[in-house]
């Protein structure tokens, strides 16, 4: 990952972050908010890896707890698994698949709510498992919706990575 | 590597087999270790950094930190807003319109049914003045007494000038008997001509067969009230020696001998004298009287009823 890369990386994540704190927290839709962040750190892991994907969703959600002046930390926390664990599957098994933003969306999303709603609870703070397992599937099909034209801008930012400059622990045969 | 001309088997035993030279470390391995490393580190920070932010959530370093970071921010959310307003706009004004039609049928719908309130409150109104007359006559002076009220509606009052008669709502189940006399506010309506279980038809006294004894109370004259020609009501049975004034009110004579009991109690306002004649060739005065009752318009009338009922 070049360092222009890195820029136009961050640059997306603080758009969408505030994007995301701004406009898109106050959009119900269900119950459900659509999670531009999310998607978008999404794309930027599975163009650019698991490095480029923890620490995006590091910084990023460091913007969303600073933002909204929620515990510091927290967000980043989650996002940080979050990216990580997206960048692992697009330098391995995700690799030039079609369907892989949309897998990564559809399972990111539904752990990154299951994710917080467990910090929260572990700090002891309101952790509303009902109303978070209702606005499940509203969640998906409205980071579905914003995957497709989210990951076709991020890819045009960022090109995908030749395959030698992907790291991967699995060795890909034929 | 073996020379061509060596034989397989002395290739595969030959001890001194050249192997290339491994690397030192695999560089996969080694962008793997830092790949971990920095997801590790990443992960303590972000736990310190909410460890921090629990212990101390409103004041410390980190406190201002974030606060700062906020103000920072601002700007760019404020952006952010103003930049999406004109789509949330958009989006409102065609939600709007999108919601225009089912919210104006709601609103027909609740207009209608406020509309056909309004027409109940109205009509519930209007039989206020009606039911106050009644009240008042129930607890005034010219109440009969030994007579107890059933106030009821007029179900269907009197249509046309043919009519003589109108349908209340009430019967033999609410107490009302045949020949009850009906009043409407302090005045005479007529008498009840027969009875139902739970309506009455009442004739009124405009009913050509409708004959009451009236009394004139200034001048302590008495005749008998009916409808005259041309359907006006007339006092008669006046002889000409005897003086009645034109503006002189009339009520019920009630019973003027015990043997003969009248079906009107003593009292009852009927009507105000408008026109009092004298012919040569007639034996009785020519009074005319109008009525304190409108009878044309009744909606609610009381039922005069003996408290001892007489079988």
């Amino acid at each position: 990952m070049t360092i222009g890369d890195g820029v136009k990386a961050a640059a997306l994540l603080f758009v969408a972050a505030v994007a995301q704190v701004s406009i898109f927290s106050q959009l119900h839709v269900y119950g459900a908010v659509p999670d531009v962040l999310l998607v978008s750190l999404v794309a930027v892991a599975l163009l650019r890896g698991s490095v480029a994907g923890a620490l995006g969703g590091f910084f990023a959600g460091l913007l969303v707890d600073t933002a909204s002046l929620g515990t510091l930390g927290l967000t980043s926390l989650v996002l940080t698994i979050a990216g990580y664990w997206i960048g692992r599957y697009g330098e391995t098994t995700g690799r030039d698949r079609a369907h892989a933003p949309f897998l990564s969306v559809a399972v990111v999303t539904v752990l990154y709510q299951l994710g917080l709603l467990v910090v929260h609870f572990v700090l002891g703070e309101s952790a509303p498992a009902a109303a978070v397992v209702r606005s499940l599937i509203p969640a998906i099909v409205l980071n579905l919706i914003l995957t497709a034209p989210i990951y076709a801008l991020v890819r045009r930012l960022l090109r995908p990575a030749a395959r030698d400059e992907l790291t991967a622990e699995v060795q890909l045969l034929g | 590597m073996a020379p061509p001309s060596r034989s397989a088997r002395a290739a595969v035993l030959a001890s001194s087999v050249q192997r290339s030279k491994p690397p030192p470390y695999p560089s996969k391995a080694r962008s793997a270790l830092i790949r971990r490393a920095v997801v590790v580190g990443l992960v303590i920070v972000a736990l310190a950094l909410v460890t921090i932010a629990f212990r101390s959530p409103t004041a410390g370093a980190f406190h201002d930190v974030q606060g700062a970071g906020s103000t920072a921010l601002r700007p760019f959310q404020i952006a952010a807003v103003r930049i999406a307003q004109p789509f949330r706009d958009a989006y409102e004004y065609v939600h709007g319109l999108a919601n225009a039609k089912a919210e104006n049928q709601k609103l027909r719908k609740q207009n209608r049914a406020l509309r056909e309130r309004d027409v109940h409150t109205a009509a519930q109104a209007a039989l206020v003045p009606s039911l106050l007359k009644l009240l008042h006559f129930e607890h005034g002076a010219t109440f009969p007494s030994g007579y107890r009220a059933v106030n009821t509606a007029v179900i269907t009052p009197p249509g046309g000038v043919f009519a003589h008669s109108m349908t209340i709502d009430a019967g033999s189940s609410s107490g009302v008997r045949l020949n009850s006399p009906v009043a409407s506010g302090p005045a005479l309506v007529g008498i009840v001509s027969n009875v139902f279980p739970d309506t009455s038809v009442v004739t009124l006294l405009t009913d050509p067969n409708s004959f009451v004894a009236a009394f004139d109370p200034r001048t302590k004259v008495r005749g008998m009230m009916h409808t005259g020609p041309g359907g006006t009501l007339i006092l008669d049975q006046v002889s000409k020696q005897l003086k009645v004034n034109q503006g002189d009110p009339l009520v019920t004579a009630g019973t003027h001998n015990a043997r003969y009991p009248d079906l009107y109690p003593y009292g009852i306002p009927i009507g105000r004298v408008t026109s009092v004649g004298a012919t040569d060739t007639a034996t009785f005065l020519q009074v005319q009287v109008q009525p304190f009752a409108n009878l044309g318009s009744l909606d609610s009338v009381a039922v005069l009823v003996p408290k001892k009922q007489h079988r």
